[in-house]
């Protein structure tokens, strides 16, 4: 600790363009502080963290010796980490500055009463000035990066995700539950706005992925185990066996001879398959597997190749130790309720998703056909599962009802009705919308084709949507679909339907578990939450955790990809460099004064972050708390039960907090301050 | 010849010549700034006579409205008008003291 | 000034959000970064604004940490009032730019942004940023919050009468300063030139411009920033604090006979975000939105319209057929209630078009980068590939390469960031670039 006479401070109270000086006199607070010992430079600015606000601390540290800072600002979570590095760039340690929140906690509080405001400025600066006659330099915790990533997730966020972070040199470990990678993307035909094929546009990707030397894929493979920090995080990675050798050449004739006959999720449950299987012919890796859920373990497949088939399901572990985890763990589609739009009820009611698959399946055929019947009538509707209301849609399981909107079904079902146009140009197509958002790039097109390839369009509100109902007999189509439609003024309308589609939206893939082990958070929309979705739009609030794709919310592939590469920027600036900094604001054991009692360690709630070990002391074993700083989070609850004060916050000490709390009660010589 | 000398001949020069490759713009300029002085000098005269809304302003000065609400935000910005308070649907500016 | 040559590893062209993230992403894996902006400061279009969607924050305290960031970063060299003219392939597989600096007439070593200068110039000028509301003056800051923070002196419209000379406390004027053209050379490209907000003018059925109390949604952002040129939401004919005000939507979007047939994405948004904010200035006001579709796609978007909604802002399905005024300057909508099936004729105080997003600069002539059917930048494979263009190491985001929300800027800033930095990587030998030290404080 320095000499007090050697301590000089300065303090600037920011204007914060009015934010903070249209409540708080601004003026009279920096007078207050003047005469305060140790402060040699009170000063006030428009702009603090704008370039001549800050090139004010810079000159007074150069010319005025000031090396201990404090400024009176917007909340220090915006500029805290700016003036830190305006302190440093003056050559002063950055943790010999203190961030005091004068607008958010108190001119946007109390802009009624602004002499109150003002005492209260003048209190929180003393005590700002008071906690920086306590500062020590503190040095940023560095710790070694594994050049290594796991990402999570094998789908197209996943793979583009993998290959840039690999393509920039480093390591990357790709796991996915299921033993094919192509994730959602492998089940669409036509991606828009290119109309290019799917999956072709797919497998040159995880190709690449494939070929590239540092990437590491692991199929059937889902994350058991989480322990560690950003740069060392030691992950579990349990492996499901695939049950079939790669070169298994036999898959006709062993799928031909399985006796277990289940729904294909491939298809959404329009077709079947066997508990081995492979979802479509070039699928990657491309030897098939065995469904362990539901394989009974007969050995009926081994007739025809036992020497590839091994039904002993015995779990691979493996240990990893990573430096930063991506989440790429997709979306599935919204299934809906039972009777929902007749879904369930009336086999002629499908899913957007489903007809996709209906359409590939039919590839060849001439006539569109539905269990036999001739389809001449389809009708579309939108928002199934999405832009709910509460009161007026009922909630799911879990309380909430689905009230965002999911982004790519609006041009996807009308991608879809150009098809089918092109396809059946005698099938009468009705798409009925509450609005139509085909906001993307090339999107407004596939609506403009859409009307003018003769889609009849009719509008409903988002609270009175439209029934499906069993037509009455002696009608040519099965179903109608009521609607009070709002391009006709209102007139309620029964479209005749051989075929309901339901534009379905999105849901996040469930991972609980995910969530549990890494500690990430989600939203009230269930997705993944980004941290701010402005300022860091891809990171979660663990350092070293960012997300890829839909698992943060619905969007399309290009914005997927666009994601995923903004993650893969984010790992390379975590990991590239071999090191990652983090704060200091960490619990310090004073050893002489550590007595081992424990207290320390059984209120801790973080794992791995304090222990008691054995250290020699003069020759006898001693137990001393011993913290590891990436673990600790600086909550503090060990300094309030530590029996001997032996353990304080780093940046953060009893002794200051002790100063602060004296300022701000202190009798201060009250300036008049205006009312 | 000293440096500062040749500096201030190098900065004549250079300015003569700036002033001559810009002298439409210049010619322009100050068309326009006598243009300014006069408008300026129409809504202060008017002020002084005791309008304070932009409307008030207008009518007294006889300019458009629009005019005049460009103008009193300009010299607002430059401290050469304070706002006072409101009147209606309408913001009051005055001249600040000691420029009455 | 004497010419210099830079190396770096990756130009970064456009000093908006797009290009600001791109740089720091690229900066912060310890590229050398060169950042080209031709205005004098950066932060784009985004530094205009006043709250951002959908959570509402104060526009500068999201930017003017990028700003700073940008500014002060040890990998970044920041370069304002700079233009690229020229660029071509060099030997070594990277690109050399023939970049001018415009002079500023104005010694930025010297300059400490004081404004002296500003308030001694004689001459009033309307303020491009302010969208013409405000003034500004020949010698200037450009705003507040500018980076740098540095004077400029717009030279057209000076006098050259000095005055700014007499008053600055250490004599930065210099009208000495000529352009001057230097060479970067570097391994990869990243294009960020942003957009262009359609015209006011553009259609004569809103009155092509003339009518007073028509304003587009850049200048309402003006009105309800904290440093806007008012101080108050005011109307443009008079100064009246507005009772009615209505929004248009695809004002300039989604129009065939402007020949601008794409949705401009962000509309819908910006809409609803201004109505709520002017909900809050003038709680009195009635807010009207005309619409033909509302999208509000993005995570958590669909809320905020709901919200909108429970305010009490008012949504009207009816594309505005046509806007006229009265004497009184007070202007009159003419749009179909389509849900009612009847023409109306409504007055209002005061209209926002909201505008649409134009392709800025056409990047062809300079990048051979060739436009897309809708004039921005064409991305060969736009669905895996976002930030690609056809020519190796050279990458495009944010606006340039389509309309798009910040949100999406920035991400796609960042993939820009990965992709120019995988480009190096596997491209270029890792020997040029020189590992700096970790930053003491990491960036956001």
């Amino acid at each position: 600790m320095p000499e007090q006479d050697d301590i000089r401070i300065g303090v600037y109270v920011c204007h914060c363009g009015g934010n903070i000086s249209d409540t708080v006199n601004c003026e009279r607070v920096a007078e207050s502080l003047r005469g305060l010992p140790n402060v040699v430079v009170a000063r006030t600015d428009m702009s603090m963290c704008s370039d001549a606000g800050q090139s004010l601390i810079e000159e007074d540290i150069r010319e005025q010796g000031v090396n201990r800072v404090v400024v009176g600002a917007c909340a220090p979570a915006l500029h805290e980490r700016t003036f830190r590095g305006t302190v440093a760039r003056a050559g002063l340690n950055p943790y010999l500055y203190h961030h005091v929140g004068l607008r958010e906690q108190d001119s946007w509080v109390h802009h009624g009463t602004p002499g109150k405001a003002t005492e209260k400025a003048i209190r929180l600066m003393h005590a700002g000035v008071a906690k920086a006659q306590l500062l020590e330099p503190l040095d940023t915790i560095r710790l070694d990066a594994e050049q290594h990533a796991l990402v999570i997730g094998g789908g197209v966020a996943g793979l583009r995700a993998a290959w840039d972070i690999a393509r920039r040199g480093i390591r990357v470990t790709l796991i996915e539950q299921s033993p094919f990678l192509g994730g959602r993307m492998a089940q669409l035909e036509i991606l828009f706005p290119t109309g290019e094929d799917a999956r072709q546009a797919l497998h040159g990707l995880i190709q690449q992925v494939q070929a590239h030397p540092l990437i590491t894929l692991l199929t059937g493979a889902t994350l058991t185990g989480v322990r560690g920090y950003v740069g060392d995080f030691q992950v579990e990675i349990t492996q499901q066996p695939r049950g079939v050798s790669e070169d298994f050449a036999h898959f006709e004739a062993a799928a031909a001879a399985c006796p277990v006959e289940v729904p294909d999720e491939f298809n959404y449950g329009l077709t079947t398959r066997k508990a081995i299987y492979r979802p479509y012919s070039d699928a990657v890796p491309n030897a098939p597997a065995i469904d362990w859920a539901n394989c009974t373990r007969c050995g009926a497949c081994q007739s025809a190749d036992g020497a590839g088939i091994d039904l002993e399901n015995t779990p691979n572990l493996h240990t990893l130790k990573v430096g930063a985890v991506v989440v790429a763990t997709g979306f599935r589609p919204y299934e809906p309720r039972q009777g929902e739009f007749g879904y369930g009820q009336f086999p002629e009611v499908v899913t957007l998703a489903q007809m996709i698959r209906l359409l590939a399946l039919n590839e060849d055929g001439q006539q569109l056909t539905w269990h036999g019947r001739e389809v001449n009538t389809i009708a579309l509707i939108h928002c199934v599962g999405s832009r709910e209301t509460p009161g007026v849609q009922e909630p799911h399981e879990d309380g909430r009802v689905n009230d965002y909107c999911s982004r790519v079904c609006c041009t996807a079902t009308l991608q879809l009705t150009n098809e089918l146009r092109e396809r059946f140009p005698e099938v009468n197509l009705f798409d009925l919308y509450e609005d139509i958002r085909t906001y993307g790039r090339g999107h407004e097109d596939i609506y403009e084709q859409a009307s003018a390839g003769g889609v009849r369009f009719m509008r409903f509100h988002g609270d009175e949507r439209p029934e499906v109902l069993a037509a009455p007999t002696g009608e040519e189509s099965p179903l109608l679909v009521r609607i009070k439609d709002y391009l006709t003024w209102g007139t309620e309308l029964d479209v005749p339907a051989d075929l309901v589609v339901l534009a379905t939206g999105m849901l996040p893939n469930p991972v609980d578990d995910i969530v549990d082990l890494l500690k990430i958070a989600q939203g009230n929309d269930r997705f993944l939450l980004e941290v701010h979705p402005k300022l860091r739009p891809v990171e979660t609030a663990v350092t070293g955790v960012v997300l890829a794709g839909t698992a943060q919310g619905p969007m399309n592939i290009q914005e997927a990809c666009a994601a995923a590469s903004a993650a893969a920027a984010k790992v390379a600036v975590l990991l590239g460099r071999g090191v990652v900094s983090l704060e200091p604001f960490v619990a310090r054991v004073n050893p002489d004064l550590c007595s081992g009692s424990g207290e320390c360690v059984a209120v801790c709630a973080y794992e791995d972050a304090i222990a008691l070990e054995p250290i020699s002391v003069n020759g006898h074993s001693a137990h001393k708390a011993v913290v590891s700083p990436a673990n600790c989070v600086g909550c503090g609850v060990c300094v309030s039960a530590c029996p001997n004060h032996a353990i304080d916050v780093q940046g953060w000490t009893l002794k200051q907090y002790e100063a602060m709390v004296e300022a701000i009660v202190a009798d201060l010589p009250l300036l008049e301050v205006a009312q | 010849m000293t440096q500062d000398k040749q500096a201030a001949r190098e900065r004549t020069a250079r300015l003569k010549k700036l002033r001559e490759e810009h002298q439409e713009s210049i010619e322009r300029t100050r068309t326009h700034l006598k243009a300014q002085q006069e408008i300026r000098r129409a809504i202060t005269a008017a002020m002084r006579g005791g309008a304070t809304t932009v409307p008030e302003i207008a009518d007294a000065s006889d300019l458009p409205a629009d005019q005049v609400l460009w103008h009193v935000t300009a010299m607002k910005k430059y401290d050469l008008v304070v706002e006072t308070g409101r009147s209606g649907d309408y913001y009051c500016y005055a001249l600040p003291e000691g420029q009455l | 000034m004497s010419d210099y040559d830079l190396k770096v590893d990756a130009l970064v062209v456009g000093g908006g959000i797009a290009g600001m993230q791109s740089a720091l992403d690229l900066a912060d894996q310890g590229y050398r970064v060169a950042l080209v902006e031709k205005e004098a400061s950066i932060g784009g279009k985004m530094i205009m604004l006043s709250k951002v969607f959908p959570t509402l924050d104060c526009c500068s305290c999201i930017t003017t940490p990028k700003m700073s960031a940008v500014a002060h970063h040890d990998n970044i060299t920041l370069l304002t009032t700079c233009e690229v003219q020229a660029f071509t392939g060099n030997v070594q597989g990277g690109y050399t730019v023939e970049v001018q600096q415009n002079p500023r007439y104005v010694d930025t070593d010297a300059c400490t942004g004081c404004r002296q200068c500003e308030y001694a110039c004689p001459v009033d000028l309307t303020s491009t940023f302010d969208l013409g509301m405000g003034a500004t003056r020949a010698i200037r800051v450009p705003f507040s919050t500018a980076v740098p923070q540095k004077a400029i002196i717009d030279i057209e419209h000076c006098l050259l009468c000095g005055k700014c000379e007499k008053v600055c406390s250490v004599e930065a004027i210099d009208f000495t300063q000529q352009p001057y053209t230097f060479t970067i050379e570097t391994n990869a490209v990243v294009l960020a030139t942003g957009f262009r907000l359609t015209p006011t003018d553009a259609k004569h059925e809103y009155g092509g411009g003339k009518i007073l109390n028509v304003i587009d949604a850049l200048s309402m952002e003006r009105l309800l920033a904290p440093t806007g040129p008012y101080g108050h939401i005011l109307r443009p004919s008079d100064g009246k604090e507005p009772e009615s005000i209505a929004y248009v939507q695809c004002a300039g979007s989604r129009d065939q006979t402007l020949g601008v047939e794409y949705c401009s994405r962000v509309c819908c948004m910006y809409a609803v975000k201004q109505a709520m904010l002017l909900s809050g200035a003038l709680p009195l006001a009635d807010i009207t939105i005309y619409y033909m579709d509302i999208r509000t796609f993005g995570k958590g978007y669909e809320q905020f319209y709901q919200n909108a909604k429970a305010m009490g802002i008012e949504f009207v399905r009816g594309k505005v057929a046509q806007i006229t005024e009265d004497e009184g300057h007070n202007p009159l909508v003419r749009v179909e209630l389509t849900d009612e099936g009847r023409i109306v004729e409504r007055a209002h105080d005061l209209i926002v078009l909201s505008v649409g997003m134009l392709p800025g600069n056409n990047l062809e002539p300079i990048y051979g980068v060739q436009p897309g059917r809708d004039g921005f930048a064409a991305i060969p494979a736009p669905n895996l590939f976002p930030a690609e263009t056809a020519r190796p190491g050279i990458f495009v985001t944010g606006t340039a390469s389509g309309p798009m929300d910040i949100v999406d800027s920035i991400v796609l800033a960042g993939a820009a960031a990965a992709q120019a930095a995988a480009y190096l990587e596997t491209s270029h030998s890792q020997t040029d670039v020189i590992p700096t030290a970790v930053p003491e404080v990491a960036h956001a």
